[in-house]
């Protein structure tokens, strides 16, 4: 290996450059704790329908509900009760349904969600925003000012009145989340292309006679969007907290839905008799979107060419 | 300004209007006790149906040529609107008893009490802690520091809630009681204001302002007693908002020429810090302080719900319930009017303590 001469590539292109971010992420331990977590959660909820039956979550059993067996943990409250034989690492719910396996459960449909709606406002916020900072004109004054509407109520609020009006379900839910977040990619995205036009590449391919859209979306585009992937990646975390919050207050298909907030929605009507109902679904949002979260303070510090050097 | 207001109206218009059966918009203002002719000539005075439209049965199954379109019907719900006739709350318990604004308005103060203490927390905490992780750059306050803003960010704010309820209900406990109460407004150990509910005079609606001005001080006791979870937990998240803010431009100011020249001509860090870098720091976190309003007033629904809280966010949720479709129009502009006056105050002010884009 060592005798190889490294090609041209493997020394200053794209793959060196890769190597040498990589390089940089390991040697950080809060970027590399963030990448263990995000991608424990991924693989989590890729693998939760081998681990636990998909359709355990219709099943109930009153006899079991709100119990705790698990002898790690002495809850010093009155009145626990101890679930009859079967072991529940993490207690059961309102339901009887073990605690543990509807977290696993509800891990791929928060993340489905918060994939979906981050991946969806980065497209449209690359589209529009970038449309709106290169065109200018009547187009960017139209799109800014549909923007400020959106950003002038607090999401939730406006999501709240989406899922009233349009029905209780999840993709409703994803949809309604996605309105209130859109606007903030189409404004990150509309001022890192307007700094980004000015740059004198820019004005040497129009002289070499390139189309717009050529332009914008093959020259324009790549070099501008890094700081909205940290932006997608930092959100990820921020949809889960919005979405859970959304289904903790009431907003959710189905009581037993296994989702992180609706579980801690039981689990706040027994949250002096059976805390672990709250705790555990809790910790999880927790834990993923703090996952998400120093990863993407991370790929913000590495992955940004120009931030690094 | 006013031209997000209207726009906004108009969206939330749409949005409900347009995608409910359209006897909805009938229900805040309809008496149970008047006939198919009364809801029907209700109807039309209210823009809704159509002057041809023959009878209330037309109406109520939307038959072709008896609903307005929805443009003419938005003409009649602003009127109405800009009047103050919001009709009746359908709120369970007192539907029909008192209108939707005066169930709104007092309840309102409540919010607004929860979201100005978040925001004194915000800007106690968030300030401080982001100059001492700037002027400790990577030493143990800045990690701390740190630590707390990700966490601002990562956590859940009803699961911090119920953590601090857990807390302090069930394990932080004085004399056979928890330490802070969980839920309401008011601790129910307050027996002076139960005993003489006259003692308080409603000047503000806000119950702290009110007990300082009928100098009730037992009763300002207890609503502060009550205040503190959750205000401490609306406010977890924008303090890590601020602190990063605060942290980032704290350094990029310690890096300017001036705070070299202010330092090597011998003066104290406390006078460069509090003095010369400080004004400037603040700059960005002030540029954002309509977006941290907004996180404050939506933050609230969820924290209401929590800590049983009387406030607008609790009530929009009972709202929601009932399709209250008034109640929660006037919530979101009501809360859209705040965020867009705080926007222009922030235009205003910023003149003022950033000498140099004065025109």
């Amino acid at each position: 290996m060592e005798s190889e001469r490294p090609s041209e590539a493997d020394r200053f292109g794209r793959r060196a450059d890769l190597k040498y971010s990589f390089y940089l992420l390991r040697r950080n331990p809060i970027v590399l704790a963030g990448c263990v977590i995000s991608v424990f959660s991924v693989l989590l909820a890729l693998l939760s329908p081998l681990l636990v039956n998909p359709s355990s979550w219709h099943a109930q059993d009153l006899n079991l509900r709100l119990c705790w067996n698990n002898p790690m943990y002495n809850w010093h409250i009155a009145n626990v009760f101890d679930c009859a034989g079967s072991v529940y690492p993490l207690g059961t719910d309102m339901y009887g349904r073990s605690l543990s396996n509807m977290i696993i459960l509800a891990i791929p449909i928060d993340l489905e969600i918060a994939l979906e709606v981050v991946v969806s406002a980065v497209v449209i916020g690359v589209i529009f925003g970038s449309i709106a900072a290169y065109v200018g004109g009547v187009i960017d004054e139209i799109i800014l000012r549909i923007t400020d509407d959106f950003l002038a109520v607090p999401g939730i609020l406006l999501a709240i009145v989406m899922i009233v009006v349009m029905g209780r379900s999840l993709p409703v839910l994803t949809f309604a989340v996605l309105i209130t977040w859109w606007p903030f990619y189409v404004r990150l995205m509309r001022s890192q292309v307007l700094s980004e036009k000015e740059k004198p590449y820019v004005e040497r391919l129009r002289a070499m006679g390139a189309g717009a859209t050529r332009i914008l979306f093959k020259h324009v585009v790549p070099n501008s969007i890094y700081p909205v992937l940290v932006q997608a990646t930092l959100d990820i975390g921020a949809v889960i907290l919005t979405v859970s919050a959304l289904t903790f207050i009431g907003l959710t298909p189905s009581s037993l839905l296994p989702e992180l907030g609706n579980l801690s929605n039981q689990g706040i009507q027994y949250i002096f008799t059976a805390p672990w109902l709250i705790l555990f679904p809790g910790l999880t949002i927790l834990v993923i979107s703090l996952g998400f979260n120093l990863l993407g303070d991370g790929i913000r510090d590495i992955f940004d060419p120009r931030l690094r050097r | 300004m006013v031209f997000v207001l209207f726009a906004l109206s108009i969206l939330i218009f749409y949005l409900t209007r347009g995608l409910l059966p359209a006897s909805t918009a009938l229900a805040p203002y309809i008496n149970p006790r008047i006939g198919d002719a009364g809801k029907l000539s209700l109807a039309r005075a209210l823009g809704v149906a159509t002057a041809t439209c023959p009878s209330y049965q037309a109406f109520a199954s939307e038959a072709s040529g008896c609903i307005v379109p929805l443009w003419g019907q938005y003409y009649g719900w602003l009127m109405n609107v800009l009047t103050g006739n919001w009709g009746f709350t359908l709120l369970p318990g007192i539907a029909g008893t008192a209108t939707t604004w005066s169930v709104f308005f007092s309840r309102f103060p409540y919010t607004a009490e929860l979201a100005i203490a978040a925001a004194i927390l915000t800007i106690a905490i968030g300030i401080p802690l982001g100059i001492v992780s700037a002027t400790h750059n990577n030493k143990l306050p800045d990690h701390a520091s740190r630590i707390i803003s990700l966490g601002g960010y990562s956590v859940p704010q009803f699961w911090f809630g119920a953590l601090l309820q857990i807390l302090f209900v069930l394990y932080v406990r004085v004399n056979g009681a928890g330490l802070l109460p969980a839920t309401g407004a008011l601790t129910t150990t307050c027996a002076i204001c139960i005993a003489n509910p006259g003692q308080i005079t409603t000047y503000s609606g806000l119950p702290m302002l009110d007990a300082i001005l009928s100098l009730n001080f037992a009763y300002f006791w207890d609503s502060l007693v009550a205040l503190a979870l959750p205000s401490i937990t609306l406010a977890i998240t924008s303090i890590g908002a601020l602190t990063r803010i605060v942290r980032s431009s704290m350094m990029d100011v310690l890096r300017q020429d001036y705070i070299l020249l202010a330092r090597s001509k011998g003066l104290k860090d406390s006078v460069v810090i509090y003095r010369h870098a400080l004004r400037n720091a603040v700059l960005p976190a002030v540029t954002v302080s309509g977006l941290l309003v907004a996180y404050l007033l939506g933050g609230a629904v969820i924290v209401e719900i929590v800590f049983s809280w009387p406030g607008v966010g609790n009530a929009s949720l009972a709202a929601a319930d009932v399709l209250d479709i008034n109640f929660l129009e006037l919530y979101v502009l009501v809360t859209a009017l705040i965020i867009v006056v705080t926007n222009l105050v922030v235009d205003v002010l910023y003149s003022i303590i950033d000498p140099r884009i004065r025109y």
